[in-house]
């Protein structure tokens, strides 16, 4: 695993951060605004963008 | 779910609108939550830990440049940071008290000013609070006249709480120190629950000392806080060490002696250092924060019965509410007794109000969105209703 995989770690955990904020803002019952959910949406695939780097180094 | 081992995770604040007196100020922002992530390590701040070897003298990350920003943020000119407001009170009451020194509290003073004095074998003496729950000047200079007399001098310090603990009243402290000064007396103005919420300007409050909590308004983990000093009072609390051991012969450099040397060495500081920015911000907003307070206040008090024990209008989040006619009336006979009411809060979502407590309990809206306070608002009628409490619309 390379320096790159280490920093997609950091990046993965606070990109997850980021998401435990925004469930923070709409508790209890996480119902999301139109700008909520495509935020979300950008998240995720920044998400899954640092995941496959990980993976790339395994590989 | 298991966070590890035995204990769960913790998501109270993900799960439910969080309206514990004591926590809401403190919760961390996103970017607090990625520096615990990275900085959980003991000693994590001190990688780059060179001469002088002192916490304030570290420059990556910049923790040299965060006391600067933390004095400037008060409007102190020397600031440290330790590990909650309770170990400021204690640096301090440790430089100026001796045994058999008086005082001066106030009725409404948090307990760890007492402890701060009874560990220095200081005598407490108490300003009264009025029949509304507010110190004021006069009752102040009544007492300061009284502790004269009786010890023949003027108390050794005093501890004034901005907004108390247990009402979230305003107390006017800067006419309280204004007539402290006037006999010379230090003055350790306690901002537990305004540093990092609102506002607050040491030198115009003519206080030699500035304590605020982290943990409980900063957005910190805890315990943090920061002492913040005047250059004048500045080298009593900061003194730093002069001793020599007798048989090695060491010296322990610029530590200073009322810090105990480093104080916050890992995840607490970064956590208060990351959430810094937002916390700088955030202040400027309070009277957003109060309008959300307000929406709730004004929601308990349309319920028959209900009486808000704070001062009112409310100037803070932290509200002191009396539902005895209310609440814990419908509490005699409900199947579920006492804790029909945090029951049904939490059905909604709501969490931070001790199970079971009907009479007389507190409550804090500090950071919530207008979404979740008009919920909160909505849900406290709506329990009310449902219970055969007359609601005025």
């Amino acid at each position: 695993m390379s320096k790159r995989a280490v920093d997609a770690v950091f990046e993965g955990l606070f990109i997850l951060t980021d998401l435990r904020a925004m469930l923070r803002e709409t508790a209890p019952h996480h119902t999301l605004s139109g700008s909520q959910r495509e935020q979300v949406r950008t998240l995720l695939a920044r998400l899954e963008g640092e995941i496959s780097i990980i993976r790339e180094d395994l590989d | 779910m298991k966070c590890t081992g035995n204990f769960d995770v913790r998501d109270v604040d993900e799960c439910c609108i969080n309206i514990d007196p004591i926590q809401v100020g403190g919760r961390l922002t996103a970017d607090a939550m990625k520096a615990v992530i990275a900085y959980g390590d003991g000693y994590s701040v001190c990688d780059q830990c060179r001469k002088p070897f002192r916490l304030d003298y570290i420059r990556t990350p910049p923790i040299d440049a965060f006391h600067r920003d933390l004095a400037a943020f008060v409007n102190m000119d020397v600031a440290r940071v330790v590990p909650g407001a309770r170990r400021g009170f204690q640096a301090v009451a440790d430089t100026y008290i001796e045994k058999g020194d008086p005082v001066l509290i106030t009725a409404l003073s948090h307990y760890t000013e007492v402890l701060a004095i009874e560990g220095r074998g200081g005598v407490i003496r108490e300003i009264p609070k009025s029949d509304g729950n507010i110190i004021t000047p006069d009752a102040a200079a009544g007492k300061i006249e009284e502790v004269v007399r009786e010890f023949g001098r003027p108390p050794a310090l005093l501890f004034i709480d901005h907004y108390d603990y247990q009402y979230g009243n305003c107390h006017p402290v800067r006419d309280i120190i204004r007539i402290a000064r006037q006999y010379d007396i230090p003055v350790l103005y306690n901002g537990a629950y305004t540093v990092g919420i609102m506002e607050v300007d040491g030198k115009a409050l003519g206080a030699d000392f500035v304590v605020g909590s982290g943990h409980k308004s900063m957005a910190a983990p805890a315990p943090s806080g920061l002492l913040a000093a005047t250059s004048e009072r500045a080298g009593e609390v900061f003194r730093t060490t002069g001793v020599k051991t007798d048989v090695t012969g060491r010296t322990f450099g610029i530590k200073e002696v009322g810090m105990m040397g480093c104080t916050l060495m890992g995840v607490t500081l970064m956590g208060m250092m990351a959430s810094f920015p937002h916390v700088r911000e955030r202040v400027k907003r309070w009277d957003q924060e109060l309008a959300n307070g307000n929406l709730v206040v004004e929601a308990l008090r349309s319920i028959e019965g209900t009486v808000v024990r704070s001062e009112y209008p409310r100037k803070h989040t932290l509200t002191r509410v009396d539902t005895i006619n209310s609440f814990d009336r419908i509490a005699k006979t409900h199947k579920k007794r006492g804790y029909f009411f945090s029951s049904a809060l939490k059905e909604r979502g709501i969490a931070g109000v001790i199970p079971g407590a009907t009479k007389v309990w507190k409550f804090n809206t500090y950071g919530m969105t207008r979404a979740q306070a008009k919920y909160v608002a909505s849900s406290f009628t709506g329990i009310a209703e449902e219970n055969g409490l007359t609601v005025t619309r």
